[in-house]
């Protein structure tokens, strides 16, 4: 399913859905909506945003807030507004009790480094009781604890989400069907959620080339226990993945015999089976809160079998939250294989398997392996409006980049990372 | 866009209101004088003006109904029955409804528009001032 048969599918249910409101008897209506005395509105609007600006101690290349973005604070920017900036605008329409649409559109830098808007998700939801619904159409794709809201910095405590949890998986849309079932137990009411469908997400890869994560056969699972001021969940998710665009290195390996086919089947991503797993838990009373999040990613190949994890926790004072975050992301991958046994080969083919060797050096270096240590303060200084403050410090493991796009020659792996970010969160 | 994102920040602090709680009356969960609902604790409250459960103990329907946004009463509200401030209310909210999982509660303009919904409603539930009881509605025990 492309962009477009969502789209279209999407308007030809709205207006089915619409054309069958119009049919309703109004002395049908169900009971819970006729005992308000006006009806809610069809349609309603409502969007949210956020302006930030970012400082990398690094110059020698660009942090980014997410692998899908291509340049960013550091190299190309000293400050630079695209590592957090967005805008973003939804539609909710309600046609009856049991049916309702949604479709929000997000304008953030993108793999192209433009702004142009595209469709975060749109669907249509079908409720079969209060407590039991589908959506057919764009849903987020809720892997970690809080993927569907990483870009509603409004929501979350910290200016930007942990990237050591949450760049495991960039993919954050599923288009396909998504039911949502809930039920009390005990004091708490336990929400489960199933969601199969696929995705189609651009990544910029080396400056000037486009590579697309192909996600089929996804499939979601998440359990959701709330009680109180405490909630817990656990996830499992898989897909099979293809990852285009970086074919080109790769396949040159398949030019140096039995040896450098094994390297090029080693690193392929097509059709591959990636597993997720996730456990999170947040505590949250009147005036404090903690949360911690442990997510695992067994997708082998140059992206990596990772962990990542982190723990959060702040207290409320007069309109100001100061927050401290302490996050890790290890690998169980090689990040820095044998590759070709360039002596054993003839010295005039010596320079290129060097080359392709580096190369995938450079590749493996990309999965995050690093602890970082954050600080910083939310102020509510108005209503629907939050001004954020937040220092980072990141030590890089040996093998590691510190950052992944915009490398300038020679860019080392490990070292530091050091982090400045302001940035205003709303809602309206 | 650097150069309009710094110039953004500028009119934003300026229009700067402190977010404050107005000390008022005390504010009480109240349904309608025809309402049976027994006692509710003021977490059961809240979960239902949250969207955590949609119906009473006794299992008939729960209709929440908010006062205005920014109004001292449902600042009142939250704080005393969710310990919530009103960011960390909207910020609840803007996570179901931008995720398209729900909406909040319908709210009303004032009390007394407030008080005639619920007495006529056995299903709904609201809160006003304490001064502001009279005989339509009574006071969630």
């Amino acid at each position: 399913m492309t962009f477009q048969t969502v789209a279209v599918l999407i308007a030809a249910l709205l207006s089915a859905a619409a054309n069958a409101q119009s049919d309703v008897d109004p002395g049908t209506v169900r009971a819970d909506q006729s005992l308000i005395a006006s009806p809610p509105p069809m349609f309603t609007f409502g969007g949210f945003g956020t302006f930030g600006e970012v400082h990398s101690s690094r110059h020698d290349g660009d942090y980014t807030s997410t692998s899908l973005k291509p340049n960013g604070a550091g190299y190309s920017h000293n400050w630079s507004s695209d590592v957090d900036s967005l805008i973003a605008g939804q539609i909710t329409a309600n046609f009856s009790s049991q049916w309702s649409a949604v479709v929000q559109v997000v304008s953030e830098q993108d793999y192209e480094n433009s702004y142009r808007p595209s469709l975060e998700w749109a669907n249509v939801k079908y409720k079969f009781d209060a407590d039991f619904d589908v959506r057919i159409g764009r849903t987020p794709l809720d892997t970690v604890m809080s993927n569907e809201t990483r870009k509603l910095g409004y929501a979350n405590p910290w200016v930007r989400p942990p990237l050591e949890v949450y760049d495991l998986v960039p993919v954050i849309r599923n288009d396909g069907l998504d039911l949502s079932y809930r039920h009390l137990v005990g004091p708490g009411t336990n929400t489960l959620h199933l969601a199969v469908g696929r995705s189609d997400s651009d990544l910029p890869l080396l400056p000037g080339t486009v590579g697309v994560i192909h996600g089929r056969k996804q499939l979601i699972l998440t359990e959701l226990y709330e009680q109180g001021f405490a909630s817990a969940r656990v996830n499992y998710s898989r897909a099979n993945v293809t990852i285009n665009g970086l074919e080109p290195p790769f396949d040159t390996f398949n030019a140096f015999g039995p040896a450098g086919a094994a390297i090029a089947a080693n690193y392929s991503f097509d059709n591959h089976v990636v597993n997720i797993y996730a456990v999170g838990a947040s505590y949250d009373p009147e005036n404090w809160f903690v949360m911690a999040e442990w997510g695992h990613i067994q997708a082998g190949s140059f992206t990596g079998n990772n962990t990542g994890w982190y723990v959060s926790g702040g207290y409320r004072i007069h309109g100001f939250t100061p927050y401290l975050t302490y996050a890790a992301a290890t690998t169980s991958t090689t990040t820095q294989p044998a590759g070709l046994n360039v002596a054993a080969l003839p010295p005039s083919l010596a320079p290129a398997a060097t080359a392709l060797n580096a190369e995938l050096d450079f590749q493996l270096a990309s999965i995050r392996a690093q602890h970082t240590i954050s600080a910083g303060t939310r102020w509510d200084f108005a209503r629907n409006v939050a001004l954020k403050f937040q220092l980072d410090h990141t030590r890089v493991d040996a093998g590691a980049h510190a950052v992944n796009q915009d490398l300038q020659p020679g860019f080392p792996t490990g070292g530091t990372l050091n982090l400045i970010s302001v940035s205003i969160d709303f809602v309206f | 866009m650097t150069l309009t994102i710094r110039t953004a920040f500028i009119p934003i602090l300026l229009s700067v209101t402190l977010v404050h709680g107005a000390a008022a009356g005390e504010v009480v969960a109240v349904v309608s004088a025809k309402s049976h609902i027994g006692p509710l604790s003021k977490s059961q409250v809240a979960d239902i003006f949250l969207g955590r459960v949609n119906r009473f103990p006794d299992g008939g329907i729960a209709i929440p109904i908010d006062q205005r946004e920014g109004s001292d009463a449902r600042n009142l509200f939250y704080e005393d029955y969710a310990g919530k401030s009103p960011a960390q209310i909207k910020a609840f909210w803007s996570k179901i409804v931008f995720t398209g999982r729900g909406q909040p509660p319908k709210s009303v303009a004032n009390e007394g528009e407030l008080k005639k919904l619920i007495a006529a409603n056995p299903a709904a539930i609201g809160y006003i001032d304490a001064a502001q009881v009279d005989a339509t509605v009574r006071v969630v025990p």
